[in-house]
């Protein structure tokens, strides 16, 4: 069968490179075989690389290299001797199967000791199914609550879940308008009807209902929509004070657009996603300037990491990217406390234990910490807002690197 | 008011709805094939306006000729490279060579410019027109006036110029028209260029409010056969009422019903029409 | 009878070969989907085929298998075996329902048409999300292994039951053909008011393959989901991955043929997956274009399918030997 990927074969010469060199260092002492076992550790990469999605998943993936390639130079995993990382990156595409399917190739074939992925909640929920079942670590950034709301040991999910997300949207937009002397009574929640929209806007409507705040607009969409005046017209009638939009970065320019088009200037608030991009600036321009949205982590809280990013790629450490960066190191971490790359071990070193080195710095509790059911309990989301063409952390208050603007 | 204003923007959106099915209908009136392909190139021509905005400083709405240039020369040569060969075949496999040249396209698209998405800014595109209550987006209109001003001149070519006429009459009998000297495999081709040019010239003539990248299609694709389907396959003038027809249906529709179930809507009337009159709702028997 | 013995030979090898692979592994879960793609395929060729209808909206009956196995089960805790059946019925009345207004819609009009009926299911199935649990998806739960829970540990039963599966919906292909009832789709698909006028019920016979057909692809979409574990309604209403990927599976192979499904599946989904592996984290994209090109390739070479390779390589052989 003749393998052709570039990148298959670009990590056969690192391997083979690496095995020589590794047997010419131990030649002196003993006999080892040229392919000296645990002397590369394969790491499972899948992300949509194809389809609506491949931004983010191409995102994710610059994050992830950032940080292979950093440890590799750095010479390696020290627990198992050097031993380096090896990235397997497949292409999830937009379906649920084949992510699955991918994820048993990646086990099978290349003997895989974790996998990272699938910034989609569908594709990430569809790939724990076939890891859970193998005792793979599966490390993600999706939003979805049910990642780690099925009991399963295998999986852990380095950020808030959608609901959390969703309730601190609307929490902060709360605490920020206060802060600036202003009451929101009235609001309007729209997002489009995928698994990531609908979470985060149960977890709104529970933020408005605990704060008695009135819900005048509750809209879903669908996915792919051409034209969002509809919508606009309805917000325009519903005589609310903020909007959040939850939605990818498609909608989200034609909402603000719109938005602007009908002279509508009540804050809108996004729900990460498409409104924490640098595409989200490029297609608004001035427009884009004091939008606020909430995140799970912004590269701002950790410039010292996220710069080197911004270097090597050209543009700010997206968040994707960031937990991503993290999910690996922390991977790493627990392979060098378990001093094993066997999955079982390193699942057992990840659970509970609190890592507090390197990228996991960079998260809002300033360290990563997995629950029983691999839920990172440190992370809280962060509220950010654009300026200038960056985003810059406005809330919590303790977190904050600039004071919110609020205009209502 | 709200009504008023729902049949406003439908109206407005629908026209650009129209010039971009008006190829798609055009070339099963003429040859008899759905082209699944077609709205890959509106994604073309939204990808060159792209350019031509980012590259050349070109308004896209402006840059629309050249979209439609260059989807006409690349449709000159799939029809007669491809489509040509499979004028005689089982229509399933007419069916499935334009879905797998839907897949090459979009591919293509992918591997040569990347997954991003693009989108452009323009002075206009935030604002709109107020009478009294209501609200005219400019981009919309802008939109509309070239569509309306690209299905006059379509118009006049078919009415007026010999190719026009020619086309109309293979259209009505290929045998026939074949006697009277009209070459059909050229009248098939200039057809299908002309089709996909149009689309692609919608393309370019809605950036100002959209965004491209390599899977945009998709979100076009079962709107442009509605249109046409409720405008009667391969009637040009039924694509004209048909899209104004989706337009004011997906605006009026959000009035009433979630603005969830838009599609929903859209489908029912889509599968009832072709159930109750499968010619179209202004569709001439053919 | 030489071609029953060919098929007894065919079957006792399928059910072989998935003894050399890893219980738990890779290609045994792209031989399950395969032998699963090939069965769609072939109820799609029972209306497709035999009817010549050209569905692009068996999805539609597909999803509602899949859920109704599913929701069968957290809400009721039935069986999926029995939720196999129930969405068997439930996938048939849909198809009746559809064939309703659609049937005497011909070619692109009803390609159309079935395209419009799979999003109008897609549609419903994410907005009806107290049934369906909506656009978040459903996991089948974790269950103690046993065969009549449809629960197993590996992945080995499964192809088993996707063997079967295939040994019986090409058995019904092949009787319906050869019955009462392929005889007449065979007389409506050359010449409908021929058809008429020598006394067939044309809606009537067509409704009946619509609903057959309908039926063993919702059976089909229970089986499917088993394997797959995690699904959502973009998933098994999916227009591009189900539709017209099951459609394009019978016709490469070639439509109105039992053989024609299986070869087809056996060549797009293991091609499918290999070019993922080779091709997807070079360049993405480009495992989807070749297998673009693949197909405009093989519709120009083969209108007809990959059947008619073999149909004439075994009239250049007859016509070779002496006779």
């Amino acid at each position: 069968m003749p393998k052709k990927s570039t990148t298959l074969s670009v990590g056969l010469n690192r391997r083979t490179l690496l095995a020589g060199t590794a047997s010419l260092l131990a030649a002196p002492m003993v006999l080892r075989p040229a392919f000296a076992q645990g002397k590369t550790v394969n790491v499972g990469v899948i992300m949509p690389l194809s389809g609506a999605n491949a931004q983010f998943g191409i995102n994710s993936r610059n994050g992830i290299e950032l940080v292979a390639d950093e440890i590799n130079a750095a010479g390696g995993i020290k627990a198992l001797g050097g031993a380096k990382i090896n990235l397997i990156v497949a292409d999830a595409t937009s379906t649920p199967t084949t992510a699955g399917t991918v994820a048993q190739r990646l086990i099978t074939q290349n003997d895989v000791t974790a996998i990272l992925g699938a910034f989609a909640s569908s594709l990430t929920l569809a790939i724990s199914e076939v890891t859970e079942r193998r005792d793979i670590p599966l490390l993600t950034m999706s939003f979805a609550d049910q990642i780690t709301g099925r009991g399963y040991k295998s999986i852990f999910q380095v950020v808030p879940k959608a609901s959390v997300i969703g309730k601190a949207q609307f929490d902060y937009t709360k605490a920020i308008a206060e802060a600036a002397g202003a009451k929101i009574s009235k609001i309007a929640i729209m997002y489009e009807d995928t698994a990531y929209g609908s979470a985060q806007a149960k977890g709104l409507r529970a933020g408005a209902q605990a704060a008695n705040v009135e819900v005048v607009m509750d809209d879903a969409y669908p996915l792919g929509i051409t034209d969002t005046t509809p919508l606009i017209n309805k917000l325009r009638a519903s005589g609310a004070q903020a909007v959040f939009p939850v939605s990818y970065l498609n909608d989200s320019l034609l909402i603000i657009r719109t938005m602007r088009q009908q002279k509508i200037d009540i804050p809108a608030i996004g729900g990460a996603a498409g409104y924490v991009i640098p595409d989200f600036e490029k297609g608004l321009g001035e427009f884009a300037e004091n939008v606020l949205s909430v995140n799970t982590s912004n590269y701002d809280l950790a410039p010292e990491f996220t710069e080197r990013f911004r270097k090597r790629f050209g543009y700010f450490m997206v968040h994707e990217a960031q937990e991503h960066a993290v999910a690996l190191d922390v991977l790493v971490q627990a392979i060098e406390k378990a001093k094993s790359a066997k999955p079982e071990d390193v699942s057992a070193a990840l659970r509970g234990a609190k890592f507090s080195e390197g990228w996991a710095k960079t998260m809002t509790g300033g360290a990563v910490q997995f629950d029983n059911t691999g839920l990172n309990v440190l992370s809280v989301p962060v509220m950010v807002q654009w300026r200038n063409k960056e985003l810059v952390t406005v809330w919590p208050n303790d977190v904050a690197k600039a004071k919110a603007i609020w205009k209502s | 008011m709200a009504f008023i204003q729902a049949v406003i923007d439908g109206l407005l959106i629908g026209g650009v709805y129209a010039v971009i099915s008006i190829g798609l209908t055009l070339v099963y009136g003429v040859m008899g094939i759905i082209n699944f392909a077609q709205a890959e190139f509106l994604m073309i021509g939204m990808l060159v306006a792209w350019f031509a905005w980012a590259f050349l400083g070109l308004d896209p709405v402006l840059a629309a000729p050249l979209s439609f240039t260059v989807a006409f020369v690349i449709g000159w040569f799939v029809q007669g490279q491809l489509i040509s060969r499979v004028l005689k075949a089982p229509s399933v496999a007419q069916i499935f060579l334009t879905v797998g040249l839907l897949i090459v396209i979009e591919n293509s698209a992918l591997l040569a410019f990347g997954s991003q998405f693009r989108s452009v800014t323009t002075w206009y595109q935030t604002i709109s027109l107020s009478l009294g209550p209501l609200f005219v987006s400019v981009p919309y209109l802008i939109a509309f006036a070239m569509s309306l001003a690209c299905g006059v001149a379509l118009w006049w070519f078919m009415r007026t110029s010999w190719f026009g006429r020619a086309m109309r009459a293979t259209a009505q009998n290929p045998g026939a028209a074949q006697l009277m000297g009209i070459d059909s495999a050229l009248m098939y081709r200039i057809a299908f260029a002309l089709g996909v040019g149009l689309t692609a010239f919608g393309g370019a003539v809605i950036m100002p409010y959209v965004t491209v990248y390599p899977g945009v299609g998709g979100q076009y694709v079962v709107l442009m056969f509605t249109v046409v389907v409720l405008g009667g396959l391969g009637s040009v003038a039924g694509a004209v009422a048909g899209g104004l027809a989706v337009g004011v249906i997906q605006a009026l529709s959000a009035l009433v019903f979630p603005i969830q179930l838009q599609n929903l809507v859209l489908f029912v009337v889509f599968i009832l029409v072709l159930a109750v009159r499968p010619q179209g709702l202004v569709g001439a028997s053919r | 009878m030489k071609r029953w013995i060919a098929f007894a030979i065919v079957v006792v090898v399928a059910c072989l070969l998935p003894l050399a692979l890893d219980p738990r592994g890779y290609w045994i879960r792209v031989l399950t989907f395969t032998l699963l793609f090939a069965a769609m395929a072939q109820a799609w060729n029972i209306i497709g085929g035999l009817a010549n209808q050209t569905s692009l909206g068996h999805a539609a009956f597909f999803g509602i298998g899949a859920y109704t196995s599913t929701i069968l089960l957290l809400k009721f805790g039935l069986s999926p075996w029995i939720g196999m059946v129930a969405g068997g019925v439930f996938g048939g009345v849909a198809a009746f329902i559809i064939a309703i207004p659609t049937m005497r819609l011909q070619g692109h009009y009803f390609a159309l048409a079935t395209l419009a009926f799979g999003e109008v299911m897609r549609v419903i199935a994410n907005v009806w999300v107290s049934l369906t649990g909506g656009p978040g998806g459903t996991s089948i739960p974790f269950s103690p292994p046993s065969f009549a829970n449809y629960s197993f540990k590996l992945l080995l039963p499964h192809t088993y039951i996707a063997i079967a599966a295939l040994v019986i919906t090409t058995l019904i292909f092949e009787w319906i053909q050869r019955g009462a009832m392929g005889y007449r789709l065979r007389a409506i698909k050359e010449n409908p008011s021929a058809a008429e006028v020598i006394g067939i019920d044309t809606t009537r016979v067509k409704l009946q393959a619509a609903v057959i057909s309908g039926a063993l692809m919702a059976m089909l979409g229970t089986l499917y989901v088993q394997v797959a574990v995690f699904f959502d309604p973009d998933t098994v209403f999916s227009a591009a991955g189900i539709s017209i990927r099951v459609a394009l599976v019978a016709i490469l192979g070639g439509i109105g043929t039992a053989i024609g499904p299986i070869l087809g599946a056996f060549f797009i989904i293991p091609l499918e997956e290999l070019m993922n592996e080779w091709f997807s984290s070079s360049a993405a994209g480009l495992s989807q274009l070749i297998f673009g090109l693949i197909l405009i390739v093989v519709i120009l070479w083969r209108p007809h399918g990959f059947v008619t390779v073999f149909r004439s390589l075994r009239a250049k052989f007859t016509g070779g030997t002496a006779r």
